[in-house]
């Protein structure tokens, strides 16, 4: 178990790529924006990292983005538990709940920009090249 | 995308308030727009072309050289300090859903006769839901630019007078970029371009300095506040207009349900548009779902490190150190006592001493222990979640196909009913059905001045909302750091290499284009026994080679030039499964007959939609008579010398 007393349980990202988040999540139209939270762009961008093998520690100013308590306990912990657990190769990463947020904001810090590329710098609507993303994988 | 009806206010020669509904069925899908030189069929496509794009867009020049596109009419009807309006609206379907696009200008009238502008032109996009309420696109330009690229737009969107610039020996980089354009290579050139506006924007930003500009501030405020109460009141009166209109067309709906001969027709509306209302409500709710599931759907992406991470947790059972056959606790209470469990005392650095150090260390903890059990048993449920993840995904992928399939068919019909009350022999009906067409008309406009409203009144909101901020820290205004001197320097490398990439895909689009314009091409020329093969070189020289196996593009006539031009723009468009209407202004004025014959018989097999503005001399005879089964709608541009307006006239084809 995570011991929850001492971690911090705020998830930020860089300011520099906030302004993808905030293209990625504002609008109505569900086509041009589609997505619903940040939690899910996060989400995206640490799968997307940890797929390229690629990590960038934040650097400059920060920004909160949600809380801990917004990942979902089926899919979104057991996930991050299993990046840190894959990257440390380590099972004692589960100790720190610090540890497994610092390695999921570093993939996500990467994987944005390769979120951004794939869906936002495509031709086409941006929903529809997710879920072409999806289908090439 | 498939046009659905053009309105034009005060738009160069066409004074007042027009409208035009285009042909859209798939069997009908022809329009005919006729006029005699000068009547006004060039400004009928410069107005769809003005409306989609406006003056440029993104460097490309849209319009030029064509004078006052504000009526003269309207401006000099307009007395001095009138405001005269030029709106151009332009309606479409895209992928099963209706956009409203409307540009517009403000001017005003002059004591010295002339009108000035009052602001720039005002572009709106609106996208109405199957609730019936529009909402506005946040990013119009770039919503447009999906649709149908503004540097694409000219290949769809062509005049006739041009359409032989492909076929010129000259012409191989024209050809080379219509292919990088229209087959949708200019990604990377996005690419490229948004990496070299990053730099540029890095440039900016290293040379600017900060102002105290507190007053200008306020200032700006007090104007914002003021606009968004005025687009409030505006609000108010056209929801009123609105819900007006929309008594009308439910009290003409009632007359032609009571109507004797006209009673059937309408209640088989009813029917449609309950249909259409719960297919658009499918959509949308399907539309949600697929969002779900696709923003869901990361875990899919990672599952290489889940399957790793999996290892690493057998690997840890396989050991035994999971779940551990004794508990810590009991571990550490034994080194405390230092008796063994039969009771034997034991001595620190015994061998029982060293052994039950080692349990304690290779044991995990409790809590640990429990929540790698836990994880494990989760991560092993993830390749069957994203099974049913891809599959479910695929399942409303295919739904929305088949629904904006559906959904098309219905409009179709819809338009059939409305075309069959329209063209009834009995005046009162076809009187009503008229009447009815003009309120749901209006009904559009006000939905979509209404979201347009909202969406600004929000946004003034916001921008108040941000003056305020910018107010309290006008002062705090500080330089930024040196970082950007290396974010300019690698954004520009990036863009460079990007550069480099965009070659390698043309090959592949040059050799596809090069079998489908020869397919077209082929079926379009009359002389095809002669001219053997159609070759797209490496160099993008479009060549025609003929039974002597030698190049022919020289001896081509102006008429076989035209129509190797339309094989290509044809081919162009077949490839790149765009649903995109062809647009041809006077496309058949060099043609001999027999090419008018053939291009006439297979044109409207070769596109979705196909608009053309024509001369009476253009289109008669045979090639008439191959477009009549196409003609879903007809129009005559009456040119009035002593007004000089033009009014568009519908043809009856019945």
């Amino acid at each position: 178990m995570i011991d929850n007393a001492a971690s911090r349980d705020t998830v930020a990202i860089d300011e520099a790529v906030h302004e993808i988040y905030k293209q990625l999540t504002e609008g109505n139209d569900i086509a041009s924006v589609p997505f619903r939270t940040m939690k899910d762009v996060f989400m995206w961008a640490v799968s997307l990292g940890c797929q390229q093998g690629k990590r960038r520690p934040l650097s400059g100013k920060k920004v909160t983005i949600f809380r801990w308590a917004q990942f979902s306990p089926q899919i979104d912990i057991p996930l991050l538990k299993a990046l840190s657990i894959a990257d440390s190769g380590n099972v004692n990463v589960l100790l720190s709940q610090d540890e497994i947020l610092t390695i999921a904001e570093e993939y996500a810090n990467a994987g944005i920009y390769e979120l951004r590329t794939n869906v936002l710098d495509q031709y086409g609507q941006p929903l529809w090249n997710l879920v072409s993303n999806l289908s090439t994988q | 995308m498939k046009l659905e009806r053009i309105i034009l206010e005060n738009f160069r020669q066409y004074f007042d308030r027009q409208r035009l509904d285009f042909a859209r069925d798939n069997q009908r899908r022809v329009t005919v727009i006729h006029g005699v030189n000068g009547a006004g069929k060039t400004s009928l496509f410069l107005a769809i072309n003005w409306c989609l794009y406006g003056r440029n867009v993104e460097n490309v020049k849209v319009i030029d050289n064509v004078g006052e596109l504000i009526s003269k009419e309207a401006s000099n009807r307009a007395t001095i300090g009138e405001r005269v309006r030029t709106v151009v609206e332009l309606t479409f379907l895209h992928n099963g859903e209706r956009y409203l696009v409307r540009r517009a200008l403000q001017s005003t009238k002059q004591k010295d006769g002339t009108v000035s502008l009052d602001l720039s032109e005002d572009f709106t996009m609106m996208r109405t839901r199957a609730n019936g309420q529009a909402e506005r696109i946040s990013n119009p330009i770039g919503t447009m630019n999906a649709i149908l690229p503004v540097n694409v737009r000219e290949y769809f969107l062509f005049d006739g007078e041009k359409i032989d610039n492909f076929a010129k020996p000259e012409a191989a980089a024209q050809v080379k970029q219509a292919i990088y354009l229209v087959l949708k290579l200019e990604i990377l050139d996005r690419a490229r371009r948004h990496l070299e506006s990053a730099a540029q924007d890095y440039r900016k930003e290293l040379k600017q300095t900060s102002g105290g500009e507190l007053r200008n501030l306020i200032e700006q405020e007090e104007k914002t506040r003021a606009e968004r109460e005025k687009a409030e009141n505006r609000k108010v009166e056209l929801e009123q207009e609105s819900e007006s209109a929309r008594r009308k067309v439910a009290e003409i709906d009632q007359r032609l349900r009571e109507t004797q001969n006209a009673k059937f027709l309408q209640q088989q509306r009813d029917l449609i548009e309950r249909d259409l209302k719960q297919r658009r409500t499918e959509l949308d709710s399907l539309l949600s779902q697929i969002r779900e599931l696709a923003t869901g759907a990361y875990f899919i992406i990672a599952q290489p490190a889940v399957d790793y991470a999996i290892q690493i947790l057998d690997g840890k059972r396989e050991r035994g150190e999971i779940p551990s056959s004794i508990r810590q606790q009991f571990v550490q209470d034994l080194i405390e006592r230092m008796y063994c469990i039969c009771g034997r005392p034991f001595t620190e650095g015994s061998s029982e001493h060293q052994h039950l150090l080692s349990l304690l260390i290779s044991s995990l903890p409790s809590s640990l222990e429990n929540d790698v059990l836990d994880t494990s048993a989760a991560l092993r449920t993830f390749s069957d979640h994203a099974e049913k993840h891809r599959t479910d995904l695929d399942a409303a992928m295919r739904r929305r196909i088949e629904l904006v399939d559906l959904i098309k068919e219905l409009e179709g019909k819809l338009d059939d009913v409305g075309r069959q009350l329209k063209g009834s022999p009995l005046e009162e009906i076809s009187r009503l059905e008229r009447q009815r067409e003009d309120f749901q008309a209006d009904m559009h406009s006000y939905t979509l001045e209404i979201g347009s409203l909202t969406e600004r009144i929000k946004q003034l909101t916001r921008v108040i909302a941000d003056l305020m901020k910018s107010i309290d820290k006008a002062q705090k205004n500080e330089r930024h750091g040196r970082l950007l001197g290396i974010k300019l320097d690698l954004a520009q490398r990036a863009a460079d290499a990007i550069r480099e990439m965009y070659q390698i895909f043309a090959d592949d689009m040059r050799t596809r284009i090069e079998a489908k314009t020869k397919e077209i091409f082929k079926q379009l020329i009359w002389k095809d026994s002669h001219f053997q093969d159609i070759q797209l070189g490496p160099d993008f020289n479009l060549e025609v080679i003929d039974r002597y196996e030698l190049p022919a593009r020289p001896e081509l006539s102006a008429g076989e030039r035209q129509v190797l031009s339309l094989s290509f723009i044809t081919a162009m468009s077949r490839i790149s499964e765009e649903e995109a209407p062809l647009v041809m202004d006077t496309p058949f004025g060099r043609l001999s007959s027999q090419h008018r014959n053939n291009i006439t018989e297979h044109l409207p097999n070769l596109t979705d939609q196909l608009i053309l503005f024509v001369t009476d001399e253009e289109l008669r005879d045979q090639a008439r008579m191959n477009l009549q089964p196409y003609i879903g709608a007809e129009y005559r541009l009456n040119f009035d010398p002593r007004t000089s307006c033009t009014e568009i006239a519908e043809v009856s084809n019945d």
